[in-house]
């Protein structure tokens, strides 16, 4: 316990900037959204473009966080369970979108893939096949922008395990694949599960990158993020505040889930350091 | 099952871990690895499990060429270190994944699978445990556990690296006599890694010494320490005393010491080292007629049926020579503190200029 005011008075600064700076406007949303009753929340909930926009914002996920829940698991392994020339590069490249700004990703992605590039044009010709200011180019940046979470929580469990249990199992006959499935895969899955709602969490929220590569095209294009945006831009702001609300309910039960998984990993890694002194 | 290794060479980048090794283990043998950490030995168990590739040689089990076979295909029990039980998995678990993992045409009936592993885990002395998790278990459980997960699939093979290493004293003695017994009630050929001499010598028929991935010396325990086949092997198997001196083909002298002896290959400046190990000399208050070695007691230390002492040379050698004597010997001479005594060795073994080791002498 501290013992001097001082102490005392950095404790609740602290506590005042988190309800100043965080909690006030989480607050504020809610309070904006039901400003006009619960009836123009439900018929905001209810208007075509909210429900577009929920859709979508569902799609994109359920493509993103398969896509990377392989991804970093893949690279993960890779990392921890190989020796080659260059892995060291290979985990610092892993966190270039955490160092870049997603807008950037979503104009590199443009430049690559969009219909002035050499590679959108030939997929035109050919295919038919337009990724740009669509689905498949708002699933691509997101992919990019939430790949690290995964391989990133992973990587520091899987060193601290070793690989011990894994030769131990192939010497008792399992298979590469019976080996990651019934020992890999159990000593990993609470770590998987948090890189998993981090994943979601991000990929849902995502702005940035999406509203570079969407087009804004009302109805079509729009997640709940950008649908925000444009809401607000066209002056409704119940409307706007009620999506908003959508997505801190999300990043609420999301924080909840966190804090429980990070609490049970916790205790694996503690397990994990009792077995391996 | 007899295994055996032929010309087997591992490096890993410019580190050579194993140079040229070749080894016979004959079927139903126990065999220890002895050596210093570094000298290869894990490296030699892990390249027979299958879980390394040498660089160059071959490894047979019975006639069988089994160096290129994948590791799961060996049915080699293998037991690791730090038993790398599934942490997730109960002890009952732990020792039916082997059978688990069979394919379908294979595998036992799930009652058949309980009925093993209760044997196993009888075997092993373990029946009672077999609900709880690795983590809910001792060092010593976890490794019997450990044991009786590799022996389900009735390997031939038994491969054991450092089994007791992570043990305290009085639970790794228990489980050394243990898994000696063990070993002859199964039909099995174990190789163990140690860097214990007291172990290798206690558990093993035969002690595979090894250095710097060389082969010092195979034999049975009492071959390897009274026939010690190089320096290194002399000096690895328990404590030993250097003594260094001159020797002019009758008296080895240093300082105030002097030695009578007969024997050769003496450097031909003259200078001849000697090791004398601990249990082979006694103390006296006077010198004998061939051995004038003054010493006072610097330090002891009572223990079992032996006492060590350490001597501290007075006007020869450098540092601490210690001596095991008999506790009624001991007892008799009761030495006191900074009493001038005699250090009488019974046998010192000689070392030749180039490091060999020369002839056994006895001061004559």
């Amino acid at each position: 316990m501290p013992r001097h005011w001082h102490q005392w008075a950095l404790i609740l600064a602290a506590f005042g900037a988190v309800v100043v700076l965080l909690v006030l406007p989480l607050v504020l949303i809610f309070t904006q959204a039901f400003s006009q009753g619960a009836a123009v929340v439900a018929d905001n909930l209810t208007s075509t473009d909210m429900i577009s926009a929920i859709k979508l914002t569902v799609i994109v996920a359920l493509v993103t966080v398969p896509v990377n829940l392989v991804f970093g698991v893949l690279l993960a392994w890779c990392v921890t369970r190989y020796e080659f020339r260059g892995r060291k590069l290979l985990t610092t490249l892993i966190d270039i979108p955490f160092a870049m700004s997603p807008v950037v990703a979503g104009l590199c992605y443009l430049v690559v893939y969009g219909g002035q590039s050499v590679v959108g044009q030939w997929l035109d010709d050919t295919l038919g096949l337009q990724l740009m200011f669509a689905l498949p180019g708002m699933i691509m940046v997101t992919v990019f922008v939430t790949c690290p979470y995964v391989a990133r929580v992973l990587i520091p469990l899987m060193q601290s395990q070793g690989t011990e249990e894994e030769e131990a199992a192939v010497l008792l006959g399992a298979s590469g694949w019976q080996a990651f499935w019934y020992v890999t895969l159990p000593k990993i899955r609470w770590a998987l599960l948090y890189g998993v709602v981090l994943t979601n969490a991000r990929a849902v929220g995502e702005f940035g990158a999406v509203s570079v590569v969407s087009g804004l095209i009302r109805g079509e294009t729009l997640t709940l993020p950008l649908l925000i945006q444009m809401l607000n831009e066209d002056y409704n702001s119940v409307g706007a505040f009620t999506a908003a609300g959508l997505l801190a309910a999300l990043a609420l039960v999301t924080l909840l889930l966190k804090t429980v998984l990070e609490w049970r990993q916790r205790h694996k890694i503690d397990a994990a350091q009792e077995v391996t002194p | 099952m007899s295994i055996r290794v032929e010309s087997i060479r591992k490096t890993f980048g410019g580190f050579t871990a194993l140079d040229d090794i070749s080894l016979d283990v004959s079927d139903g043998g126990l065999v220890g690895l002895l050596g210093p950490s570094g000298s290869g030995k894990t490296t030699l168990l892990r390249i027979i499990a299958g879980l390394e590739r040498p660089n160059r040689g071959r490894v047979f089990f019975n006639d069988r060429d089994v160096t290129t076979l994948d590791a799961r295909r060996r049915r080699v029990g293998f037991v690791f270190q730090q038993y790398a039980l599934f942490r997730h998995l109960t002890v009952a678990d732990n020792v039916a994944f082997g059978l688990r993992m069979l394919p379908r045409d294979q595998r036992p009936s799930r009652d058949a699978i309980r009925a093993r592993v209760r044997e196993l885990l009888e075997l092993v002395q373990m029946d009672t445990m077999t609900g709880r998790y690795p983590a809910q278990l001792s060092g010593g459980q976890k490794q019997r556990v450990a044991l009786a997960r590799a022996l389900a699939l009735k390997p031939e093979v038994l491969l054991l690296d450092e089994p007791f290493g992570a043990l305290d004293a009085k639970v790794r003695k228990e489980l050394r006599r243990w898994l000696r017994h063990l070993h002859e009630q199964i039909d099995v050929t174990s190789l163990f890694v140690t860097h214990d001499q007291e172990e290798a010598m206690e558990v093993s028929d035969r002690v595979v010494v090894m250095s710097q991935g060389h082969i010092e010396q195979v034999g049975t325990p009492l071959q390897v320490y009274e026939q010690p086949a190089s320096r290194f092997v002399f000096d690895f198997l328990g404590h030993i005393n250097a003594l260094e001196g001159q020797y002019d083909g009758r008296l080895w002298r240093d300082g105030e010491a002097s030695l009578r002896l007969d024997t050769h290959g003496a450097c031909p400046n003259g200078d001849l080292t000697l090791y004398l190990r601990p249990h082979e000399a006694e103390l006296a208050r006077q010198p004998s007629d061939s051995a004038s070695l003054p010493v006072r007691v610097a330090g002891r230390s009572v223990f079992g049926g032996t006492v060590t002492v350490e001597l501290e040379p007075r006007g020869w050698g450098r540092g601490i020579v210690e001596v095991e004597v008999d506790r009624e010997a001991w007892r008799e001479l009761d030495p006191q503190r900074d009493e001038p005594l005699f250090l009488l060795p019974r046998d010192l073994q000689t070392v030749t200029c180039d490091g060999d080791l020369g002839p056994r002498v006895r001061p004559a």
